[in-house]
């Protein structure tokens, strides 16, 4: 099921940081910059500059095999943030690093071969070719690559399988439903191995069950993978199923960086307790939230993952103190103690 | 022309002085100025030669260096040389093949699409010149229009991706683009004349200019159209902009890219018959022949012979817009096809069916020259009375006040005082300036001449056009019957249609007339049907549940909201009558269509391109006030 390795390949993951990012788009950068730094407010110095700061100041690191989920409303700069990151486009200062190396001080020549080697995205509209068959949307980091057609091909089979799409290579990608385009464009950015993933909104375009089932998906895939990602949403419940950790963005900054149960239990600001206050704690944390590791002790049933905690809840009524957590491949994982849900239920107002 | 608005009246409603200020102005102007310079006898013509003489001269100067000067032995020799080569190995291959292999090529070609009746269809079309005895003429046409095309394309998608990639580039072409549109097509004829001399090979190039704006057009917007995020994608795989033009954006582009092409092509076909001026040859030279002939019926048939290319070359077009990928033939079925055409020929050199069988004549249409001489004989009342109101009423009226009785410095006033009060400031400087260059080079009185038909044409389409294309709008059967017959005016070359005209009117102004509203109704009801059912469904029926009668919505809500497009429509009526003052010319319309073609056939430089000014003038005055006009109508954009 995973994605076989050549022996030649890389390190699956990497590091990725931003240091002080900003972004200004308009006539006057850098007078823009100044009053931005000196802490004027966006309408302020759009009044004045005529310029508009969509990043301010952004500053955060994610880990190899992290999932680092950036969530903010329309409007609040993530989108510009990760087409930063991703240079798409060029921050106006700042430095953008991945594994170290600056990716904000490379040459266009040298950024290809990072973006070949070593990191993909997903778009919010899918951004699929509809000229070329699936097989080749899927291909083709490949093909720009010079990888050889068979070859190619052959990669791409491997990945359609893991997407779960299983025979539509032959499909052109406009007679597939909205989420097995989105299955395409996740198997188009697989298929060239990439260390670091962007995912820039990709299930919003999709109607809310297809969502949950392509979270689920990323879900599993990632258990697997472990690679470095960088996602994208302005869905607060999406966020806390996927992240590892969660950055909360408003007016192009960043009000709180955080774990699920961090944000929940502290918010920093009024503005992420206004998104934590209607959440039901017990429906989005899941097992893998609460979890502890295994201590070696004998355990009675299991829960997955995934499972929520008012369904550890159900489990837990029946029986011991404590359950086991399993991934998705049965394998034990970590412990849920009847104290870690107990805490959950205190703080759900 | 249009009622002053008072909304853009700044300041305090001070009474009758600010609202009738200007119309009173405008009667002051208009008297004081007649009383002052009536006695004027028309406009000074001061730059009468300043122009034209350097350019005879150098006319003069090119004919006797020709065999000399390296820009003619190293540049425009070679290059006519190389194209008139061109132009006879196509002619020549397409003769040489059996004449079955052509009709047979045109319907795999369009039978790629899937669609078997079209296929038959465009078979069929091939085949009808060789029925009616015009094979080899059609031929040479086809010849002309596959290599005038091949160029078009060659300059033309380059020059689109150019100008999609650099914005700045399209800056400088977009208004390039716009004139070549605008000038009426024979006026690229003199400097191709001068060029080349006569013959196909400036009938190409001339053919080329004409039709190039469409691919250019369409490429850029094309390319632009292609989704950010595709390219984003092929960019975050590290694709170089070579690789991401190559795979994505050209690919992506290409069905907008074709449209542009086919309607290259159809501009092309409608060059074709003028192109005769400069001894293009072909089907067009035939046409010509006919009407010098008065023969409506051989007109007819010859003309059908044109349409018959422009439905073959249009679907073939189509079919190879056709992106559904997942139904498209395999490239085996293809290589099959290929090599089926290619054994097939070897088959007719076998058995010697190569020349296409002598079925009919053109003649075989002569019964409609019978038709034609009853209705003239017959109807001669009605066509009598016609001519009486249009000219006696209208046209010499009109023409003699303008050009006798108002002094110039009142028309420009006029001139001056509507563009002011339609596009502000710089519309009126933009119109008294125009007008004083016409009146500059010599060119007033024939302007005029020309304006005054101009508007008598427009006058009749647009009260033809307008509620036709209102009904059109409202009613998908009346469309759907309107169809057929505005496709066929708009391919058929309007010469042969003016040969009744010409036999039913005698030479003279009417004919011209004719064959422009005839030409020009095509868009003015096209649009305006297209604007009619443009409107929101919503708007309507929020005007319904008011209890709104079906006049009070169509009045009230349908024809003001469709009143911009409706104005385009106008825009475009106007463009196409001036595109035909030059066919005005060949049937006795005088003016500035008569000089030239003369000018072209005596190969009078200098004369021509004065002509051909004073003509882009008038258009680009028109042009700009009916756009401004249709601007003004627009509702105000919304605020964000």
């Amino acid at each position: 099921m995973a994605i076989e390795q050549t022996e030649d390949a890389a390190p699956t993951t990497a590091s990725l940081s931003a240091v002080g990012v900003f972004k200004v788009f308009g006539p006057k950068p850098d007078k823009a910059l100044q009053m931005a730094a000196a802490g004027e407010p966006r309408d302020e110095i759009l009044r004045a500059t005529g310029n508009t700061v969509a990043v301010r100041d952004v500053s955060f690191e994610v880990t190899p095999g992290e999932t680092f989920v950036v969530m903010g409303l329309s409007g609040s700069g993530k989108s510009t943030l990760v087409r930063c990151i991703a240079r798409l486009t060029d921050v106006t200062r700042g430095r953008v690093t991945i594994n170290d190396r600056d990716l904000t001080a490379m040459d266009d020549q040298e950024l290809r071969e990072v973006r070949r080697k070593q990191m993909s995205m997903v778009f919010q509209h899918f951004g699929l070719f509809p000229h070329r068959r699936v097989i080749d949307n899927v291909a083709y980091g490949l093909e720009i690559q010079g990888v050889p057609r068979e070859e190619r091909h052959k990669k791409a089979l491997e990945v359609l399988d893991v997407v779960g799409l299983d025979g539509w290579g032959d499909h052109y990608p406009q007679q597939l439903s909205g989420g097995m385009q989105q299955r395409v464009g996740l198997g188009r950015a697989l298929a060239v191995e990439p260390e670091v993933l962007f995912f820039d909104e990709p299930f919003s375009a999709l109607d809310p069950l297809i969502r949950r089932e392509m979270q689920d998906e990323l879900l599993r895939l990632q258990a697997d993978m472990h690679r470095t990602i960088m996602f994208i949403t302005h869905d607060f419940d999406e966020a806390i199923k996927l992240g590892d950790r969660i950055a909360i963005m408003k007016d192009g900054e960043f009000d709180q960086i955080g774990t699920a149960l961090e944000l929940l239990a502290n918010p920093a600001t009024d503005y992420v307790r206004e998104f934590t206050e209607d959440v039901s704690r017990i429906k989005v944390l899941t097992a893998w939230h609460v979890m502890r590791p295994h201590a070696g002790e004998a355990i009675g049933p299991r829960v997955g993952v995934n499972q929520s905690i008012d369904e550890i809840l159900v489990v837990l009524l029946g029986a011991e103190d404590a359950v086991g957590v399993e991934d998705l491949s049965g394998e034990l994982v970590g412990v849920v103690d009847r104290e870690a849900v107990i805490g959950v239920l205190d703080t759900e107002s | 022309m249009t009622a002053p608005s008072t909304t853009d009246l700044t300041g305090i409603e001070d009474g009758w002085t600010q609202r009738y200020g200007h119309w009173i102005l405008l009667v002051i102007g208009v008297v004081a100025l007649q009383v002052a310079f009536g006695w004027v006898e028309g406009f000074p013509a001061l730059l009468d030669h300043t122009f034209s003489d350097p350019i005879d001269d150098f006319g003069r100067w090119q004919q006797s260096n020709r065999k000399s000067h390296w820009l003619f032995t190293g540049l425009f020799t070679p290059l006519s040389t190389g194209v008139g080569w061109a132009l006879d190995t196509v002619e020549s291959f397409l003769l040489w093949l059996p004449w079955f292999i052509l009709p047979l090529a045109v319907f795999l070609a369009v039978a790629r699409s899937k669609s078997l009746r079209l296929a038959i269809v465009a078979g069929l079309a091939m085949v009808y010149p060789g029925l009616v005895g015009l094979w080899e003429v059609t031929i040479d046409t086809l010849a002309l229009m596959t290599i005038a095309v091949f160029f078009s394309i060659l300059i033309g998608v380059p020059l689109g991706i150019w100008g999609a990639l650099r914005p700045r580039a399209e800056k400088v072409m977009r208004p390039a683009l716009d004139a070549m549109q605008t000038v009426p097509a024979p006026v690229y004829f003199l400097p191709m004349l001068m060029l080349f001399g006569i013959g196909r090979v400036p009938a190409t190039f001339a053919t080329v200019i004409y039709a190039l704006p469409p691919v250019v057009r369409l490429t850029t917007l094309g390319i632009r159209e292609v989704a950010g995020q595709a390219v984003e994608a092929s960019e975050m795989f590290g694709a170089t902009k070579r690789q991401t033009m190559l795979k994505v954006q050209l690919p992506m582009a290409l069905p907008t890219i074709m449209t542009g092409v086919t309607q290259t092509i159809m501009m092309a076909l409608g060059i074709v018959v003028l192109a005769t001026l400069l001894g293009a040859g072909g089907l067009g030279q035939e046409i010509m022949e006919t009407l010098s002939l008065r023969r409506t019926g051989r007109g007819i048939a010859t003309g059908l012979a044109v349409v018959a290319i422009a439905m073959v070359l249009d679907r073939i077009g189509r079919a190879a817009v056709v992106t559904d990928r997942a139904s498209l033939p395999t490239r085996r079925t293809a290589f099959i096809a290929v090599g089926g055409l290619v054994g097939l020929t070897i088959v007719g050199f076998a058995t010697g069916v190569t020349e296409f069988p002598e079925i009919w004549e053109t003649d075989i249409f002569d019964p409609i020259d019978n038709v034609v001489v009853w209705v003239r004989d017959n109807l001669s009342w009605l066509t009598r009375g016609f001519n009486d109101i249009v000219v006696g009423e209208f046209y010499v009226p009109v023409r003699d006040l303008l050009t006798e009785t108002v002094a110039w410095p009142v028309l420009m006033f006029i001139g001056g005082w509507m563009g002011w009060r339609i596009g502000g400031r710089g519309l009126a400087i933009f119109t008294m300036s125009m007008m004083t260059a016409i009146g500059l080079i010599g060119m007033w009185a024939l302007s005029l001449d020309t304006l005054t038909q101009v508007v008598a044409a427009v006058l009749m389409s647009v009260a033809i056009a307008v509620p036709l294309g209102i009904w059109a709008g409202r009613n998908r059967r009346v469309e759907a019957f309107l169809g057929p017959i505005l496709d066929a005016l708009q391919t058929i070359p309007s010469l042969v249609y003016i040969i009744p005209a010409v036999i039913f009117f005698t030479v003279g102004v009417i004919p011209g007339i004719i064959a422009s509203v005839l030409y020009a109704v095509v868009p003015g009801i096209r649009i305006t049907a297209l604007g009619i059912r443009e409107v929101p469904e919503e708007s309507i029926e929020a005007s319904q549940v008011f209890g709104a009668t079906p006049r009070q919505t169509m009045f009230g809500v349908r024809v003001p909201l469709a009143a911009p497009t409706i104005m385009a429509g106008i825009n475009q009526v106007i463009m196409m009558v001036l595109a035909m003052v030059i066919i005005s010319g060949l049937v006795g319309g005088g003016a500035l269509g008569f000089e030239t073609v003369s000018a072209v056939k005596r190969s009078d430089l200098g004369k021509g391109i004065e002509v051909g000014f004073a003509i882009v003038a008038i258009a680009m005055i028109l042009d700009r006030t009916t756009q401004a006009i249709a601007d003004r109508l627009r509702p105000p954009p919304a605020l964000h």
